[in-house]
C-alpha cells in the first residue's frame, strides 16, 4: 500500500487527528527497518533497484565493485606484442593528438644491420613512452589515433592512488600490461622468421572492416590479466 | 541466515539483562541496608549508561536500516579473530568515545569560562539523576528482608521527576549564553522556551495516571498496574492459568500517554522537536563545544532517551510486570521459592520494554521532519495543554464514577481501537468524508482526540494550520 497524501489536509479527518498519519509514517519506517534487519543483504552490485526482502542498496566499495559499462575508458595500457615488447612504433600520433599533452615519446631506431628479425620490417620503437596520468583527461583520442592498436584503455581500472606526483608518471614497464594482441596485417607477422603465414594482401576497401565480422568483442568481465614484462605474454589473436 | 543471527543476538541481550538483574538483586540483598548503593551503581551507572552509550551506535545503525543503508561497520578490532568482522558496528562506540576524549577541548576567547564549563555538567547531571526514582524490578523478600530494585523511594516520586527534568534547561541555556555566539544563544533561547512550554503539558499529562493510581510514587504506580481489570481462568483438568487484562496506563490513559510522550519528546530536544539543535539552520546551543564537552551533551540526549523510556514504561506499560500471565507466574511455586530469580525475570521484562521504547523513540526521530518553531509552540500551548486539561477532568470523573477503573479502561480501549481503525482503514473517496461535521458525528472519533468538543479537535493539527492558515 503506497502512501497517498490528502489533497486538502484541512478537510481530512485523519490528517486533522494527526496521530493516524503519524502511525502510518512509523509503519513505513518500521517495515523498512524490519526487512533490512532480519533479511540477508543482497550483494549483487548490478542491481540498483532492490525488490527483494532486504532493501539495502549500499555497495561496500573496496570489497564490492559496481561493474563498469562496456567501453569504459580506463587506465591506459601499452599493448604488448607476442614477444612482450610494445606494439608501439613511435609514430608520435598519440602524443600529437593528445589535447592534454600528457604523452611523451622518445623514438629509437632499429638497426637493419643488427640481424634482429623485427628490424627488417619495423623501423622505429619507443625508447621512452611516458604518460602523465594526472594530466590525462581520459578522452581516448590516443586510442583512436594509434595506427598500430598499440595503446588501449580497456583495462577497466582507474588510476590507483600514489603518494607522490612522480608516481603518476607511467613509463613503459608500468604501462605495458594486459594480453598481447596480434593482427594478421602486423609487420611483426611479416618478419623473416615469423611462423605466421604472410598476410594476404586485399584491396584497401575490402580490407577495411573485413576483420570485424570475425572480431569477437573481448569478454567484458573476463579477468584482467596484468602481465609483467619479464614473463612470456599470453597471446590473444583477434583475426585468424 | 541473517534472521537467525539477529534472533540469537536478541536472545543473548535478553539473557544478559536477566543475568545482570540477578547480579543486581544478589548484590543488593548481600549489602542489606546499603542496597540502595548497589542499585545506584548497577542501575544508573551500568544499565542506564551502557544502554545510552550503545544507543549512540544503535541510532546510527538503526537509522541506516530505516533508510535502506548499512550503517557504520568500518571500525574493526585488530585482534586475530575479529579483524575482519564488523560486529554490527559495535567497535564504533569505542572509536567515537576515544575520538571525543582526545580531541582538543576548545573554549572561545570571549566565552564565559566558568559557565561554559558548567553547561555540559548541568545538562548531564539532572538527566542522569532522573532514574533514581524509577523501579527496575519488584521488591522481593530475600531472607525475610525486602530488597527493592530502586535507588530511592521518596514520597514525591513523580514530582521529583518533573522538578529535576526542568533543571536540565539550565544546562542548555547556559551553554547557549556562555558561548558568546549568536547561533548558540539562539539555540539556548529556543531550548529554554520549548522546555518551559512543554513542562506544563508534561505535568498535566500524568495527572490522569496519578488520579487513577492514587499515588505519585513510581513503585506504587507500577504495583497498581499489576492488577488485572478483567480475568479469565483457562482450566485444563487440574491445571489452570488465570489470564487477565492488566490495568496498564496505556489502557487507562491512552491520551495521557500520547500527550506525555509528545511532551517528554520535546523535553529531550530530539527530532521532530530539535529546533534548539537544528543542525541545518543553527547548529544549536553546543555549537562552540568540542571534544568530550560536546560528548556530554550528546550522551545526555541518549541518557534522556533511556530515562524517558524507563519512566514511560513504569507509568504506562506496567513497569516490570509481564502482561496477561505475570500474576500467575508470580504465584508459581518456583518463583515463590526463588525470589531473586523472580526479581531478575521481572527486571528483564522491564529492560526489554525500555529497549523497545528506546527503539520507538529512534523510529520517531528518524521518521518525522522537524517542526517549525511556531508549530512547536502552538502544539504545546494550543493542543497539549487543553487536551491535557480535558484529560484530567475526564479521567477524574470516570475514576469518581468507577473506582475499579473499568470505565476508564473501556474508554481507553475505545480510543485505541478508534485510532487503530482510522490508521488501518483507507481513505475513501474525497467526497465521502473530510467534512468538518464528521468531527462531531462519531463519538469514537472525538474520543480519540481528547474526549472533547470539535473546537479542541480543530486545534489538533497545528502544522497544517501553520502551513495554510498563516500565509502572508
Amino acid at each position: 500500500m503506497s502512501y497517498q497524501a490528502s489533497q486538502n489536509p484541512r478537510d481530512d479527518l485523519r490528517e486533522r487527528l494527526y496521530i493516524p498519519e503519524l502511525l502510518k509514517g512509523l509503519a513505513i519506517t518500521t517495515r523498512h527497518f524490519l526487512r533490512n534487519l532480519f533479511r540477508t543483504r543482497d550483494t549483487n552490485t548490478s542491481v540498483v533497484d532492490r525488490k527483494g526482502p532486504n532493501l539495502v542498496t549500499t555497495v561496500q566499495y573496496p570489497e564490492e565493485k559496481v561493474q563498469y559499462p562496456e567501453g569504459y575508458r580506463g587506465l591506459h595500457r601499452l599493448v604488448p606484442r607476442e614477444d612482450g615488447k610494445p606494439r608501439c612504433v613511435a609514430c608520435y600520433m598519440c602524443a600529437t593528438v593528445c589535447p592534454a599533452q600528457c604523452i611523451y615519446i622518445e623514438a629509437g631506431e632499429y638497426d637493419p644491420a643488427d640481424g634482429a628479425s623485427e628490424s627488417k620490417v619495423i623501423e622505429k620503437y619507443p625508447t621512452a613512452f611516458v604518460i602523465d596520468e594526472l594530466r590525462c583527461i581520459v578522452c581516448g583520442l590516443c586510442v583512436d589515433a594509434c595506427p598500430k592498436d598499440a595503446i588501449r584503455m580497456d583495462t577497466y581500472l582507474h588510476t590507483p592512488s600514489e603518494y607522490t606526483r612522480e608516481g603518476f608518471v607511467y613509463d613503459i614497464p608500468k604501462l605495458l600490461k594486459g594480453p598481447a594482441v596480434s593482427h594478421k596485417s602486423d609487420p611483426w607477422n611479416k618478419r623473416p622468421d615469423s611462423e605466421e603465414p604472410d598476410h594476404q594482401h586485399l584491396e584497401p576497401h575490402v580490407r577495411i572492416g573485413a576483420g570485424l565480422v570475425a572480431h569477437k568483442a573481448p569478454e567484458h568481465h573476463a579477468p584482467k590479466i596484468i602481465v609483467s614484462t619479464d614473463q612470456p605474454v599470453p597471446v590473444v589473436k583477434f583475426i585468424k | 541466515m541473517r534472521w537467525l543471527t539477529v534472533t540469537l543476538a536478541m536472545g543473548f541481550i535478553v539473557a544478559l539483562l536477566f543475568g545482570l538483574m540477578a547480579v543486581a538483586y544478589a548484590v543488593s540483598a548481600a549489602l542489606g541496608d546499603l542496597g540502595w548503593l548497589s542499585n545506584l551503581v548497577i542501575l544508573m551507572v551500568v544499565f542506564v549508561m551502557v544502554i545510552a552509550t550503545l544507543l549512540t551506535v544503535a541510532e546510527r545503525k538503526w537509522s541506516a536500516m530505516m533508510q535502506d543503508r548499512i550503517g557504520p561497520n568500518r571500525a574493526r578490532i585488530a585482534l586475530p579473530g575479529l579483524k575482519d568482522r564488523s560486529l554490527g558496528g559495535l567497535p564504533h562506540v569505542a572509536s567515537d568515545a576515544l575520538k571525543m576524549l582526545f580531541k582538543e577541548s576548545f573554549i572561545p576567547k570571549s566565552a564565559n569560562r566558568v559557565l561554559f564549563n558548567l553547561g555540559p555538567v548541568l545538562a548531564f547531571a539532572p538527566v542522569f539523576a532522573l532514574f533514581a526514582v524509577v523501579p527496575a524490578g519488584p521488591t522481593v523478600t530475600v531472607g525475610g528482608q525486602p530488597v527493592p530494585m530502586v535507588v530511592s523511594q521518596p514520597d514525591f516520586g513523580l514530582l521529583y521527576i518533573f522538578a529535576i527534568a526542568s533543571l536540565a534547561v539550565y544546562g542548555t541555556s547556559l551553554a547557549g549564553w556562555s558561548s558568546n555566539n549568536k547561533l548558540a544563544l539562539l539555540g539556548g533561547v529556543r531550548a529554554a522556551s520549548q522546555m518551559i512550554s512543554y513542562e506544563v503539558g508534561l505535568g498535566l499529562s500524568l495527572v490522569g495516571m496519578m488520579v487513577a493510581m492514587s499515588t505519585v510514587q513510581l513503585p506504587a504506580m507500577v504495583a497498581g498496574q499489576e492488577r488485572h481489570l478483567w480475568e479469565v481462568t483457562l482450566s485444563l483438568g487440574s491445571w489452570s492459568l488465570p489470564l487477565g487484562i492488566p490495568a496498564w496506563g496505556i489502557l487507562l490513559q491512552p491520551v495521557g500517554f500520547v500527550l506525555f510522550f509528545a511532551a517528554a519528546f520535546a523535553e529531550t530536544k530530539r527530532a521532530p522537536f530539535d529546533v534548539p539543535e537544528g543542525e541545518s539552520e543553527i547548529i544549536g546551543y553546543f555549537v562552540e563545544y568540542s571534544g568530550m564537552k560536546f560528548g556530554m551533551f550528546m550522551i545526555s540526549e541518549f541518557v534522556e532517551i533511556v530515562i524517558l523510556s524507563a519512566v514511560t514504561t513504569s507509568i504506562f506499560f506496567g513497569g516490570h510486570n509481564l502482561p496477561f500471565v505475570g500474576a500467575a507466574l508470580a504465584k508459581s511455586d518456583f518463583f515463590l521459592s526463588h525470589p531473586i530469580v523472580w526479581g531478575a525475570f521481572s527486571g528483564m521484562v522491564f529492560w526489554v520494554k525500555v529497549l523497545l521504547l528506546c527503539w520507538l523513540q529512534l523510529v520517531i526521530r528518524w521518521t518525522f521532519p522537524r517542526f517549525r518553531y511556531d508549530q512547536i509552540q502552538s502544539l504545546g500551548w494550543k493542543m497539549l495543554l487543553p487536551a491535557g486539561l480535558l484529560n484530567v477532568f475526564v479521567a477524574a470523573a470516570l475514576v469518581l464514577i468507577d473506582p475499579e477503573l473499568k470505565l476508564l479502561a473501556i474508554l481507553g480501549m475505545v480510543e485505541i481501537g478508534a485510532v487503530i481503525a482510522l490508521t488501518t482503514t483507507r481513505r475513501a473517496g474525497e467526497e465521502d468524508h473530510g467534512h468538518l461535521d464528521e468531527h462531531a458525528s462519531g463519538p469514537s472519533t472525538t474520543g480519540t482526540q481528547d474526549h472533547g468538543p470539535p473546537a479542541v479537535a480543530a486545534s489538533a493539527a497545528p502544522p497544517h494550520q501553520g502551513l495554510s492558515g498563516r500565509a502572508p
